[in-house]
């Protein structure tokens, strides 16, 4: 098994080195990377291409849901935990696979943590699939294919925009297809759409 | 000049671009440049700039007049909308013609798609003949003739060739996707030998597009850049 890439996002010393004490309980092969300073948390991300990204809520708490949604990485192949240590904050973060409060006992954090880890695991061994699109992939595909905006899209599927954006990338990375006219032809070659529907 | 196309059967459409024709003999060169009225040290430049894409003298291009370059870059236009597209469309036209009912119908939307795209290069071609070449001519007829009419400075504040950069539109995704549709998703039964024929030529197609490109990025762009630059500050003393 090849190396886990794990970024710790903390701005305190003693909950970094707490995760990688407990991390090194379990028996995967990761590899750490500390950051202290919320600004580098982007091209980190970018150039570590890490699995696991664990960051503490205070971490976070200067970034809007959007700036993090697009700064951590995406896709199933990704897991994000997050610290709880603002147990008394309204800010409620989304997107994270699991979330680890501050007053967790040693053995609920090492319970979470190696769900988390083995589902990695799991998910990493079957990378080399092919990857086909998804059946919501298909159903926004269908959409752009018949000339939707994101915004009607959204309407149409009780989704946010985002998540069309999310969506349509993802689309556009398995296919290879970039342009709407081609993304069409794909739709009415495996008969996601009829002509008709287009006329 | 044979010995350039024996070396590089691929040198042919650059040379047919500068109206040279085949029968010359064992004529050099020189002797065939002098014969057509060409400037054989920018034929060289060009020629070795697509023979070897490491070979690209930017300095030595950007010091050929500007009437040079865009000659050569409007003949470049006239080959692929004169020739090189309409050989690929009769080529797709073809796909659609010689397949079953079922289909020939979802060929005859590759045949739709790939006009979208011919119409998208198009508009970009003219775009820049008709109003990008002319600005750039104005530009360096003030720069040599040092003097700058108003009009000219009136229109550098409305555009300049930064704006022209700026709008170079990626009709190449249109290419990128048409190839991959053909190479991944089209529909059994096709003829194999004409798609590799129809993919052969939009490899050539885009190669040669990128080529086009570079030389108004590396070449053009910089250079008008620079006049601009001189018309801006001698304008305001």
């Amino acid at each position: 098994m090849e190396n886990v890439n794990v970024i710790i996002a903390d701005l305190s010393p003693l909950s970094r080195f707490g995760m990688i004490s407990l991390l090194r309980q379990l028996n995967y092969p990761f590899s750490f990377r500390e950051v202290s300073v919320p600004e580098k948390l982007k091209n980190i991300i970018h150039k570590d291409q890490a699995s696991l990204v664990i960051s503490s809520a205070s971490f976070l708490e200067k970034f809007s849901d959007y700036q993090i949604q697009t700064m951590l990485p995406g896709g199933k192949y990704v897991a994000k935990l997050l610290i709880n240590d603002l147990p008394h904050s309204q800010r409620k973060f989304t997107g994270f696979n699991e979330i680890i409060e501050f007053t967790d006992t040693e053995r609920t954090i090492l319970r979470k943590l190696n769900k988390t880890a083995a589902s990695l695991a799991r998910l990493n061994s079957f990378q080399v699939m092919p990857e086909e699109i998804s059946d919501r992939e298909k159903d926004v595909l269908r959409l752009v294919a018949l000339g939707n905006t994101n915004k009607e899209i959204a309407g149409k599927l009780f989704i946010s925009s985002h998540t069309v954006i999310t969506h349509r990338k993802n689309i556009t990375a398995k296919l290879g297809i970039k342009t709407i006219a081609g993304l069409t032809i794909y739709a009415l070659l495996n008969k996601l759409i009829t002509s008709e529907e287009i006329n | 000049m044979a010995e350039v196309i024996h070396l590089n059967y691929q040198l042919l459409q650059i040379i047919s671009r500068f109206g040279i024709q085949l029968g010359f003999g064992d004529r050099s060169i020189k002797q065939v440049c002098r014969e057509y009225n060409i400037d054989v040290n920018f034929f060289l430049e060009i020629i070795n700039s697509y023979h070897d894409k490491n070979y690209f003298p930017r300095k030595n291009l950007q010091g050929f007049p500007l009437k040079l370059i865009i000659e050569y870059l409007r003949e470049s236009h006239n080959y692929y909308l004169e020739i090189k597209i309409p050989q690929i469309e009769q080529l797709i036209r073809q796909l659609s013609e010689f397949s079953d009912r079922i289909s020939g119908e979802s060929l005859r939307m590759i045949d739709t798609f790939f006009h979208g795209y011919i119409k998208e290069l198009q508009d970009h071609i003219e775009r820049e003949e008709e109003k990008v070449y002319p600005y750039v001519f104005s530009v360096e007829e003030a720069f040599h003739l040092k003097k700058i009419p108003d009009s000219l400075v009136e229109r550098l504040g409305e555009y300049s060739i930064d704006d022209f950069e700026s709008e170079h539109d990626n009709i190449e995704d249109k290419l990128f996707d048409l190839k991959n549709i053909i190479i991944k998703y089209l529909p059994l039964p096709v003829d194999p030998n004409l798609c590799h024929a129809i993919l052969t030529e939009l490899f050539r197609l885009e190669a040669d597009l990128n080529d086009h490109a570079r030389i108004e990025d590396k070449v053009l762009v910089p250079k008008v850049r620079f006049m601009e630059k001189w018309i801006n500050e001698h304008h305001a003393q």
